[in-house]
């Protein structure tokens, strides 16, 4: 799939959201977009999933089947898990049979076998997200576009959306994730695309590239939202640790410490492809 | 699209949002039909005529009930095209209902009568033409309700407002001596030719320009869907 030079903006005389954003992904690959609030991420996702016409440009070589699941799953609807899915399935073409085989089988996957006959407005947040999770994955699809998937859900589901990336990976399907929370980090293959100001940069890195560990010390209580900051940054965060001289360390001139990661036995240098990015250890109390 | 078509309507049921215009339906109806016995085709034309704005309405709630995002989850389901023409089928399918009721409704209540002077047309031919009357108001009725959606229009004022404009306007623009009859529906015309006379050819070009009419509200509701994204 290809989205070649995509401008968009959504009123007619509103600002241009993307701005000639030309970018290829092919079958097999998966690609994480990056971005501050409101940078344009979910506006990327939706436009490679055909529900977002470009102003300019096109998007061609999209596969037939795409699974998207939004940001936040619209639950206020009068149907009931089973009844929705069952709808969702035929919709995506599955005959009565296929369909109902197709529910079973996620909902059992995902933890909604309780939930089957729960009304969608009766569920939490994070059971609706995994209801948008399921009617993607009801067909097989050659495009998967989550945005935001980890919203909201558990430990064991968040550990099942890797599994269900590298399913449609090894079904020669694609898949673009957005994330500003940093849990892209169990997609070490991933392509990272940036997207800030309306333009889209994939980073890249070479296998030669120096890097660096930097050392920030954060008030314990900003700790959470540091690490998502600078892992929406596209930056690696190896690891959270209390800071037992937080008091010396105010009596210190405040200087990051920085030092070449070559000789360091980091995480970041055992994965496949993060190395090159700079790595950063933010010092403080909570593990992420 | 079948399956979208009928998740649509059991949306618009379920969520009982389909009870405001059956009511609203059946208040005119029963206010029509209160006023004494008439002739089945003529009652039929007037009843087409009052249930259109009615329809219009009820076609805007059926579109209206689906969340924004689950409509676009309906469109990577099914396709652009697919999913505009499933919603324009459901409301067509709930118009029909309603037509229904409309046309048994007066012979529930009395409200009809048969052929009292030997020139007057037979229940059969009367019923014809008003099954005819109310199928002619059915498009043009959702394409208005269409084109006055959430989806086409965005906020709600400018549906309500586009709602109103052209349930007025197919009764004053349907006028007799209206300057500029083509703008609206036909509906007021079928009335006219329903309770008159009603030639083939009337008939058939009565039919041609609700078709036209109704075609090109609904080509604005598509182009209004494109602009929304």
């Amino acid at each position: 799939m290809r989205l070649e030079d995509v401008w968009l903006r959504y009123h007619r005389r509103g600002p241009w959201v993307l701005r000639g954003i030309n970018v290829h992904l092919g079958p097999g690959e998966v690609a994480v977009v990056l971005g501050r609030n409101g940078a344009g991420k979910s506006t990327v996702l939706q436009v490679a999933a055909g529900v977002l016409r470009p102003g300019r440009g096109r998007v061609t070589g999209r596969p037939t089947r795409v699974g998207w699941v939004p940001e936040r799953f619209p639950a206020d609807q009068p149907f009931t898990v089973a009844r929705y899915l069952t709808g969702m399935a035929r919709m995506a073409g599955l005959g009565g049979a296929a369909a109902d085989e197709a529910v079973t089988t996620w909902t059992d996957r995902l933890g909604l076998s309780a939930f089957r006959s729960v009304r969608l407005p009766e569920l939490s947040k994070g059971t609706a997200q995994k209801v948008g999770l399921a009617q993607a994955m009801l067909r097989p699809p050659g495009l998967l576009v989550l945005d935001e998937p980890w919203e909201g859900l558990d430990a064991a589901t968040r550990e099942l959306v890797p599994e269900l990336i590298a399913e449609v990976l090894a079904a020669d399907g694609a898949v673009l994730v957005s994330d500003h929370r940093g849990e892209t980090v169990r997609l070490p293959a991933a392509r990272r695309w940036l997207v800030a100001d309306g333009s889209l940069t994939e980073e890249t890195s070479s296998a030669d590239e120096t890097f660096a560990v930097v050392e920030v010390a954060v008030p314990a209580a900003r700790v959470a939202g540091t690490v998502a900051r600078l892992r929406a940054e596209g930056h690696q965060v190896l690891g959270v640790r209390a800071d037992a001289s937080t008091a010396t360390a105010r009596a210190r001139p405040a200087a990051p410490q920085v030092r070449p990661a070559a000789a360091e036995p980091t995480r970041a240098q055992s994965g496949a492809d993060q190395g090159a990015d700079p790595v950063i250890e933010p010092a403080a109390g909570e593990a992420r | 699209m079948n399956a979208l078509v009928r998740m649509r309507l059991a949306g618009f049921l379920r969520t009982g949002r389909a009870l405001a215009p059956l009511l609203a339906g059946l208040v005119v109806l029963g206010t029509l039909y209160g006023g004494g016995r008439a002739q089945p085709a003529e009652a039929y034309g007037v009843s087409a005529v009052v249930l259109f704005p009615v329809i219009a309405w009820q076609t805007k709630i059926l579109l209206d009930v689906e969340p924004d995002v689950q409509r676009r989850l309906a469109q990577v389901a099914v396709g652009v095209a697919r999913e505009r023409l499933a919603g324009l089928l459901a409301a067509g399918v709930a118009a029909l209902v309603t037509v229904a009721v409309a046309l048994l409704f007066p012979w529930l209540v009395g409200g009809v009568t048969g052929p009292v002077d030997p020139g007057d047309r037979s229940i059969p031919v009367g019923l014809a033409l008003g099954v005819w009357a109310h199928l002619l108001a059915v498009p043009a009725a959702v394409a208005l309700g269409a084109l006055a959606s959430r989806a086409s229009v965005g906020g709600a004022g400018y549906g309500v407002a586009v709602l109103t404009l052209g349930g007025v306007g197919a009764v004053v623009l349907g006028l007799s001596g209206s300057v500029a009859p083509w703008l609206a529906p036909p509906i007021m015309a079928a009335a006219r030719t329903t309770g008159g006379d009603a030639a083939a050819l009337t008939l058939l070009g009565l039919s041609g320009w609700a078709l036209a009419w109704s075609a090109a509200v609904v080509g604005g509701y598509l182009w209004r869907r494109r602009a929304q994204g």
